[in-house]
């Protein structure tokens, strides 16, 4: 008993569907929710229905599904990363500038602006840390400073460069009719759910989330495990600016920007708690491909682009109210349980 | 004990954010003063300095109330935005126009600040998510208000709001109104201790009696109405509509409470420090430019200085606990 309510909330290692079902169901219900605004849209729109829309919304969903991970794991240890667009941004104008479309630099170019951008995060995590800034203020605070740099650096003018062939052939290129970006995708997912659900690594974090006091006194490093949850959203940021510069051949000063709300937007949907310690990340996937499908939808039935934000809106409070009337209504079957459990063993007393 | 006034002095710079921001605004306004030279002191530098700081000022108010309790409200910007595209498209002139305006943006904020109240208070949402999805849907219907930039500001808000009567800037009037009222409202009722002592220890104003839901609602409702108010002043100095607010709006805001040493965690901090956080973004921003540093960097020094401002107050916190214990 006591075992699978560990597994539960580390939304893992559970026997047969039936119990995977029981302790995930938030998850389960972002993905049916999520299938059946697909079969809408493909009623509404015709023209939809072929193997290639299907490739083509998981392109457009690839972008928000990396940064959310990151995002998520920072929520998870009760913190928020608001300098996710500008660390994309910075990312894209980087790789434009030093690569540019040959192919020659990028041997050493990827790796250093990955590690520029794992390192920004990581400075996140030491604000938010060692010197108690709390983590909204810090990362915003990253935020407006590094878009500075970038508008410093680019002197304004987002043309200075284009994308290197490497990753235009990643995000526009398909090998076996599958866009190349849908097989990284699936090995960073794969990769992702090991590193946060089945890892010792994984664990400590969801420790931490749950109750920093009780880690710390476990054992657990709290510091460096809030640094590295943000080195890694880095990290992530650091990979999406790429994928949009291959994508949209050229880096453009606003194209982190919608990614700041919209990832936090994903990963609440995907049913993670905003105060940390629950969650998990297919959730979050399930969360993009919610908000990504419901834009098509939406795209399809031809709606003004008003009734798309406030739809987007709506979904995000819904999500909201639903994951809160479960939770309470858990915690009071919990202690209903309590309750009925300590009263025999007081008499034994 | 007494100690000196020197002392008192830095004391108060160490505890009080309030009095370092006014310090850090003097300082930067005295480098400002010597690169400009007397354009700095005229009534039409001083009236666009309050001009550029005046809705920053008006919406850091608004989260003030939010983030002394311990909240965040993400839907300042969207609540500014929608009010700004409505006064845009309405179609009165003159006085009347003005009044009508005037009703739109406190009733539109009133009526978002009850919904955020309620999804925070009744049911029980986390603030940041809560907000962040209000704000969303607040700024999907000034896309449906207006498509596109445009629109038209009456007059008598126009230039008006951002005239000055005499040597006073128009701006530093509402600075000034706006001030007292959040002052009275936060310092001389029920309301606003409940506030402060909702930030500091919810489990404990709960037991002191405290109506705790109450004072989180009309607390959203109370942000509301001044995010509105700021909405108001935009149209004023932009004179146009536009669905689409900078997206620095709301980090700005955030960055106004923080150098005026309001703190994070609630219960502490006062809504004239981020009055005066907001004229320093504006200030620094003329400034750097005065001095001939290129606006792009311009970021790099709000987010330094809002760094420095939370670093300095989490000193104060350690001195004090430190002193405490001692």
């Amino acid at each position: 008993m006591k075992n699978n309510s560990v597994d539960e909330r580390f939304g893992g290692r559970n026997d047969g569907v039936a119990g995977f079902i029981k302790s995930n169901k938030v998850t389960v219900a972002v993905y049916i929710v999520t299938i059946l605004l697909y079969v809408v849209t493909l009623f509404v729109s015709p023209s939809f229905r072929n193997w290639h829309h299907l490739m083509l919304v998981l392109v457009l969903a690839s972008f928000l599904i990396v940064v959310s991970y990151g995002q998520g794991i920072v929520i998870l240890v009760r913190g928020l990363d608001l300098s996710v667009g500008s660390m994309i941004t910075l990312s894209g104008v980087l790789v434009a500038a030093w690569v540019s479309q040959s192919n020659e630099n990028i041997l050493w170019a990827i790796p250093l602006v990955l590690l520029i951008t794992t390192f920004i995060g990581m400075l996140n995590g030491i604000g938010a840390t060692l010197l108690r800034i709390p983590p909204f203020v810090m990362t915003l605070s990253t935020g407006i400073i590094v878009f500075s740099v970038v508008l410093g650096f680019t002197e304004g003018s987002p043309h200075k460069g284009n994308a290197p062939r490497f990753l235009n052939g990643m995000m526009l290129d398909h090998t076996a009719g599958i866009p190349n970006i849908v097989y990284f995708l699936i090995l960073f997912i794969f990769v992702a759910v090991i590193v946060q659900s089945y890892s010792a690594f994984g664990r400590k974090l969801y420790a931490l989330g749950a109750n920093p006091k009780a880690a710390h006194i476990s054992g657990l490093r709290n510091n460096l495990l809030t640094i590295s949850a943000f080195g890694i959203s880095g990290f992530c940021c650091g990979l999406v600016g790429m994928m949009l510069v291959g994508y949209t051949d050229a880096p453009t000063l606003t194209m982190g920007d919608p990614y700041v709300m919209s990832s936090i937007a994903a990963v609440v949907v995907g049913g993670s708690s905003i105060l940390g310690g629950k969650g998990n990340y297919l959730g979050t996937v399930g969360g993009v491909l919610l908000l990504t499908i419901l834009s098509t939808l939406i795209t399809a039935i031809g709606l003004a682009e008003g009734w798309r934000t406030i739809i987007q809106g709506a979904i995000i409070v819904m999500a909201l109210i639903m994951s809160s009337v479960s939770e309470r209504n858990t915690k009071i079957a919990s202690a209903q349980k309590n309750i009925s459990k300590s009263v025999p063993e007081t008499q034994k007393v | 004990m007494r100690n000196s006034i020197l002392e008192r002095c830095f004391n108060a710079l160490l505890t009080n954010g309030a009095f370092l921001a006014l310090v850090m605004y003097l300082i930067i306004f005295i480098i400002y003063g010597i690169s400009q030279g007397s354009y700095a002191v005229s009534v039409y530098g001083i009236t666009v300095l309050f001009n550029n700081s005046i809705v920053i000022a008006i919406a850091a108010v608004a989260e003030t109330f939010i983030i002394l309790m311990g909240g965040f409200d993400l839907s300042v910007a969207g609540i500014v935005v929608l009010t700004n595209t409505l006064i845009a498209v309405q179609q009165g002139a003159g006085v009347g126009g003005a009044l009508l305006c005037l009703i739109i943006a406190i009733g539109v904020g009133g009526v978002i600040g009850c919904i955020n109240g309620f999804l925070v208070s009744r049911i029980g949402l986390q603030s940041i998510a809560a907000t962040l999805g209000t704000s969303i849907l607040c700024s999907g219907i000034a896309l449906l208000v207006l498509a596109q930039p445009g629109g038209y500001v009456p007059d008598e808000i126009a230039y008006t709001l951002t005239d000055s009567i005499g040597p006073i800037p128009v701006a530093a009037i509402i600075a000034l109104l706006i001030g007292l009222i959040s002052w009275i409202l936060l310092r001389k009722t029920n309301f606003g201790a409940g506030i402060y002592a909702l930030g500091r220890d919810r489990t404990a104003a709960e037991l002191s009696g405290i109506a705790t839901r109450s004072v989180e609602f009309r607390a959203y409702v109370m942000a509301g109405i001044f995010s509105g108010l700021a909405g108001f002043m935009l149209s004023a100095q932009t004179g146009t509509g536009d669905p689409h607010l900078s997206n620095s709006f709301i980090l700005l805001t955030f960055a106004a409470v923080a150098i005026g040493g309001v703190s994070f965690d609630g219960g502490h901090g006062s809504v004239i420090g981020s009055i005066i956080g907001a004229g320093i973004l504006a200030l620094l921003q003329k400034t750097l430019f005065s001095v001939g540093v290129s606006s792009f960097y311009t970021g790099i020094f709000q987010g330094s200085i809002m760094l420095l401002a939370m670093l300095v107050g989490s000193l104060s916190l350690i001195i004090s606990k430190r002193r405490a214990v001692s």
